[in-house]
């Protein structure tokens, strides 16, 4: 096998070409698209545009087949063991509402327990606590150890309170940590509990295969995958996405209706009310195809590579405050200035062309936790190189040096 | 402290400003020397003690907080402000917009263009971020002053 050619890869991204002097390192707020994806786009709007599964026309059959390819196409690089099994929704946020939401009373009942964790996007709490306070739910938080790691010690004794549901991320969006997922699971089952994973930044680190990882839920967004904006995918066993309750009601996802009885659809249509995205799906199976051509593990390498670069740099630099972890890291590092808000160091590299994240990136639980007012977000994808990592750390220091002047 | 204290404490410190800060960050040579001027502004302001920053104060950006206190001199109908924020380029563009509009009557406030000022200082990139700075938001709160 080649090696990983980043050059080669960074090329086939029109957007550094259009804009070569920006080095972009907010890749965890969402990445930029291939040409392969754009092009499948563009082509579908161009020569196929349909609706799906309605039109009695040839157009709309054609339609229908590649927004159906593009399901098959979701389910196979994620190794779920059906196609319907994959439901196509705007992103992970929309997923995680629908599990939330669709859990409740058909598997939650009042004063049944639930275990979140103290990391997790805003999206992993926020919909589970709208639920929650109606139904007379109980959350428990898994606490971090000193190091900003999930307390596993502290994870098996929560267990233990027997929650019905455990939603955990699979990379943390502020500190890149991996959280040992796989026995994560284990454990949750061994207690009985309903496992969700929240792969909004796992999916580009690393190909899940849900039938090794045997979760009951996992979702993402595309656009944190080369695809476009505006689709995700809610993943779930058959069993498990038999018993939500749709979010969305109306269109396809019904079988009958009548103003005495509405009967629904089947899988995966059930959960997927009105015109979906057909666009979007098409354009994220266009990345995933495109990427299946590189060796996942070599871009890990480079990202590592990339990562160990950053670190050592940032060593250098004086009163540079870290909160991410160099170890288990899928490619994203927070860090501050000392006693420096992180929206004036933010603006600094802004001045420098050098894109960034700053603030609390949705996760306020996990900053008043690390009693921080927020930070700076770095994070890597596959096409950034050794140069985006070096202007990055010399934006940083003539941005500490203007600070402490 | 209080607010009288503030008032008094800003007013010359945005004199000095205008005076002086303005033409050095509408000749400045480089964004490095720009960015220098900006920060110090925020530090030439009074900072608002920790106990006086009531909720109802706060202007939230999506990054960083801000506080702005309002007095309304009703025998003159002029506005003053003070302001303050967490993060120090930010208190400085405000510190900047303060001069504009400190002492203004009810009239001129609502009249007044901030846009086009800002234009005037090649500052006005700041105002069109949304939400990030929260320096529209700020805007919006003191025009909410005249209304």
């Amino acid at each position: 096998m080649p090696t990983f050619d980043v050059q080669q890869f960074r090329q086939q991204f029109a957007f550094f070409q259009q804009q070569p002097e920006w080095v972009y390192l907010d890749n965890a707020a969402t990445m930029h698209k291939p040409q392969a994806v754009i092009d499948a786009v563009t082509q579908f709007y161009q020569q196929y545009n349909s609706n799906v599964h309605r039109g009695a026309h040839q157009l709309s059959q054609r339609a229908t087949t590649l927004f159906e390819q593009a399901r098959s196409t979701v389910a196979s690089y994620i190794n779920a063991q059906h196609s319907h099994e994959v439901i196509f929704c705007s992103g992970a946020t929309a997923a995680l509402n629908q599990i939330a939401f669709g859990l409740m009373h058909t598997v939650l009942q009042p004063g049944d327990r639930i275990l979140l964790t103290q990391l997790e996007h805003h999206a992993n709490i926020v919909p589970w606590q709208l639920h929650c306070q109606r139904f007379g739910v109980i959350i428990d938080v898994v606490p971090l150890t000193p190091e900003h790691q999930l307390d596993m010690e502290a994870y098996q004794q929560l267990l233990q309170l027997k929650p019905k549901v455990v939603s955990f991320s699979h990379v943390s969006n502020v500190l890149g940590h991996i959280q040992p997922v796989a026995d994560m699971v284990t454990l949750a089952k061994v207690a009985g509990a309903i496992t969700v994973i929240d792969g909004a930044q796992g999916i580009v680190h690393q190909q899940p295969d849900m039938q090794q990882l045997d979760c009951d839920f996992y979702v993402f967004s595309g656009h944190k995958l080369y695809g476009p904006t505006g689709i995700g995918v809610l993943y779930g066993k058959t069993e498990q996405l038999a018993r939500l309750t749709p979010i969305f009601a109306g269109g396809e996802m019904i079988d009958s209706v009548s103003f005495i009885n509405t009967t629904f659809n089947k899988l995966p249509f059930r959960l997927e009310a009105g015109t979906p995205n057909i666009a979007g799906a098409i354009g994220l199976s266009a990345a995933i195809k495109w990427l299946q051509k590189y060796n996942n593990q070599q871009i890990v390498n480079h990202k590592s590579l990339l990562l160990k670069e950053f670190y050592n740099g940032l060593t250098a630099i004086k009163a540079i405050d870290i909160l991410s972890s160099s170890v288990h890291n899928a490619g994203i590092v927070a860090l501050n200035v000392d006693s420096e808000h992180p929206a004036d160091v933010a603006e600094l590299l802004n001045q420098q062309q050098i894109a960034v994240r700053s603030g609390q990136h949705c996760a306020m639980p996990l900053f008043s936790y690390l009693a921080r007012p927020g930070a700076i977000r770095c994070s890597f994808a596959a096409y950034n190189t050794l140069d985006d990592v070096n202007r990055c750390l010399l934006a940083l220091e003539q941005a500490v040096e203007i600070l402490t002047a | 402290m209080t607010l009288e204290q503030l008032l008094a404490d800003t007013k010359p410190a945005l004199l000095d400003i205008q005076q002086r800060d303005l033409t050095e960050i509408e000749q400045a040579k480089d964004w490095q020397a720009k960015y220098r001027v900006l920060m110090q502004l925020g530090k030439k302001l009074p900072a608002i003690p920790e106990k006086m920053k009531q909720p109802e104060l706060l202007v939230k950006g999506c990054e960083s907080r801000a506080w702005l206190m309002h007095y309304h001199d009703k025998t003159t109908d002029k506005h003053y402000f003070v302001l303050d924020s967490e993060a120090r380029i930010v208190k400085g563009l405000m510190a900047i917009m303060l001069c504009l509009v400190n002492g203004m009557t009810t009239a001129e406030l609502c009249q007044f263009d901030l846009c086009h000022k800002f234009d005037q200082l090649n500052l006005k990139p700041y105002l069109s971020q949304s939400r990030g700075n929260g320096l529209t938001a700020m805007v919006n709160r003191i025009k909410h002053c005249c209304g």
